[in-house]
């Protein structure tokens, strides 16, 4: 009789400690239990983050921006995309096409066949004291978006780009001529068309033969200026803009231990010239998307998980300004 | 995976503490912040509770964290007095006596030295050299944190950035153990050594290491470092490892050539370039006296004395130079 009581003291009291050691996974920061506490963010994460597909392959997370199916998210993690899909709340759009972009903020304008459809509620501004909720596209199904929270980590600031500003080809110098070595997709260069083994005779109205001139005129420069490259292929002269983009964005980073630490993080990850730090957790794959307050209010969009711990977003003023932008551009042709 | 959160750190740490029991549950205390008492938030207004709640503690908590330079790497730490004791982690001093530079939160680098430190759990004192009176956090000495509780964390993730400042990140405890806690605010390298705190900012643990899945962060609690605290202060170097390696006796460098001279007395032939010995102003021409108190008589004396000392020991040195004596403390190089 004894023995039995103490056994089962010993049950109650082990069941208690092992119940006590780890907090079950719904109940942490992320937790199944914390979806309904920001049930208004859940309803806007549902209204109006698009989940965006290549086939049938997720690669990102969109705004609605217009009823009749404009939507703007995050550009250099689409442009490989061969089938572009795009779901709203659960209705699934088979064709969307990339209108346009703009390189500085890496946000490109996207377009369904849609009316009538939910568009981006705006926060007044992005003046979130550090220690702010906000709340992310975490997960989705086909018929729910998952909400995912964090707070406002740090100042809003600039992030410069990684190793400066660059054209995004590489430099072969030749019998006093500037050659186009490769040419990374991602690149400035290769969005305004320039390709391998084209001759770079002139930038703005600066002739160039010798690659210290390059480095000279590239001296100082920031991510998002543009600048007139001339070049020569197959003996015909062509003129483009090209908007400069890190160096580290444009061709690849040495792997950092930190890096090791972070796992599926954006490539693109620096050079915006403002951006909010939060600690939402994600990867690669779920930035595009809205950040909002706890009202559902977006106060702005993932634009990178930058590593472990950190992520950006570009601020709600500057957001709408880019989409405004995009949006009037592509009504006007 | 579990790797330490030293930035730009050669080697990496692979393992994990074992979990020892749970600790029982404590009294209500009034000083935890109420929301904890429920499982989980109900409403927006308990997650607003909770956010103001962060909000007033976090610029003393910012305040206090400091970016720690030494050597290839950097870390973080936490000042928890006015006269500027720090708590970090062993694998981020990586040993008692060093020398480590402090950027404050306002950018100021004041000098610092490591005390103490618990190679088996990844604790670590240091203290700023500097004299002046600095921002601190109080300690959660009672420990009155439990499972569930909401904490943020401090760090400077990859370093320190002046525009970024201590990035902070919100999570629960989730798991809890002896020596060891866990929560889901993510850490990375650099934060090694940074603060986790409670909802009423007060310090209830040091970042030690990560594992692979964002919910793997690691932190060592006060009551480890309680634990110690005493022989930290000391400057003991505790534990046989694997967050710290005893530098071992023998591996001291000084840097002095010495020759056995006609009278008995131990002759400074050659000072090497930038060594520990000339960095204290040890010359060619000196006598040795004493080190540490003993008696110095030849080569074979000082040979003998020195076969026991590791690198970061410090040796008192009592020199003749011209007639006079000088003393001087010199620390130990890596041989």
């Amino acid at each position: 009789m004894k023995s039995k009581l103490t056994l089962m003291l010993l049950l109650a009291f082990s069941g208690l400690l092992s119940a006590n050691e780890t907090l079950e996974t719904e109940f942490r920061t992320n937790g199944s239990l914390m979806h309904g506490v920001v049930d208004r963010a859940r309803q806007s994460l549902q209204e109006f983050s698009a989940v965006i597909y290549d086939g049938r392959k997720e690669i990102g997370y969109g705004i609605v921006v217009t009823e009749d199916g404009y939507l703007v998210a995050k550009w250099s993690e689409l442009k490989a995309a061969k089938e572009l899909k795009i779901r709203i709340n659960d209705q699934l759009f088979d064709k969307a096409a990339l209108v346009s972009g703009d390189n500085q903020w890496d946000v490109c304008l996207l377009k369904v066949e849609a009316s009538a459809l939910k568009t981006v509620v705006f926060a007044e501004n992005s003046n979130l004291d550090q220690g702010s909720w906000v709340i992310a596209n975490g997960a989705t199904s086909r018929s729910e978006r998952r909400p995912m929270i964090g707070i406002i980590s740090a100042p809003s600031r600039e992030i410069p780009a990684e190793g400066g500003a660059v054209l995004g080809i590489e430099i072969i110098e030749k019998d006093q001529a500037i050659i186009a070595g490769e040419v990374p997709e991602i690149s400035g260069a290769y969005q305004a068309g320039i390709r391998k083994q084209d001759k770079i005779v002139m930038l703005n109205d600066k002739p160039l033969k010798k690659r210290e001139e390059l480095v000279e005129f590239m001296k100082d420069r920031k991510v998002g200026e543009k600048i007139q490259v001339t070049y020569e292929r197959d003996g015909k002269t062509t003129k483009v803009d090209v908007v400069l983009q890190g160096r580290a964005d444009t061709f690849g980073r040495e792997m950092t231990r930190n890096d090791q630490m972070s796992g599926d993080v954006s490539q693109r990850r620096s050079g915006f010239p403002r951006v909010l730090q939060h600690d939402v957790q994600g990867n690669s794959k779920t930035v595009g998307g809205p950040l909002l307050d706890l009202d559902g209010k977006c106060v702005g969009m993932n634009i990178a998980r930058a590593n472990r711990a950190e992520s950006f977003a570009i601020p709600v003023e500057e957001l709408r300004e880019v989409s405004q932008r995009l949006v009037d551009q592509a009504r006007a042709k | 995976m579990i790797a330490s959160l030293l930035s730009h750190m050669k080697h990496y740490r692979w393992m994990l503490l074992l979990l020892g029991l749970a600790t029982t549950g404590m009294a209500q205390d009034a000083k935890r912040l109420s929301i904890n008492d429920k499982k989980v938030p109900s409403s927006a207004e308990d997650l607003k509770a909770i956010q103001s709640a962060l909000k007033s503690a976090l610029p003393a908590a910012r305040k206090a964290t400091v970016c720690l330079e030494l050597g290839q790497g950097s870390g973080s730490g936490v000042i928890i007095s006015a006269d500027g004791l720090i708590l970090t982690a062993a694998h981020v001093t990586g040993g008692v006596g060093k020398e480590i530079t402090a950027i404050l939160a306002d950018g100021r680098k004041v000098k610092c030295e490591s005390l103490g430190l618990s190679s088996e759990t990844d604790c670590a004192m240091a203290k700023i050299i500097d004299k002046g009176t600095y921002p601190y956090v109080e300690v959660d000495h009672e420990d009155i944190s439990k499972l569930g509780d909401w904490v943020f964390s401090l760090g400077h993730s990859g370093g320190y950035d002046k525009e970024r400042g201590a990035g902070v990140r919100i999570g629960r405890l989730i798991k809890v153990a002896d020596s060891t806690v866990q929560s889901d605010c993510t850490l990375i390298g650099g934060d090694s050594g940074g603060p986790l705190f409670d909802m009423n900012g007060r310090l209830i643990g040091i970042h030690s290491r990560v594992g692979a899945n964002l919910s793997q962060n690691m932190h060592v609690p006060i009551r480890e470092f309680q634990r110690h605290w005493d022989q930290m202060l000391k400057g003991q170097f505790l534990g046989e490892g694997p967050f710290a390696k005893k530098p071992k006796k023998g591996s001291g460098f000084l840097g002095v050539g010495s020759v056995d001279g006609p009278d008995g007395k131990l002759l400074v032939e050659k000072v090497g370039r930038e060594s520990p010995a000339e960095l204290v102003g040890i010359k060619a021409g000196d006598v040795i006296l004493k080190i540490d108190g003993e008696e110095i008589k030849n080569k074979s004396a000082m040979q003998k004395l020195l076969k026991d000392k590791a690198a970061d020991d410090k040796l008192v040195i009592l020199l003749q130079r011209e007639g006079k004596e000088i003393e001087v403390t010199v620390r130990l190089a890596e041989r």
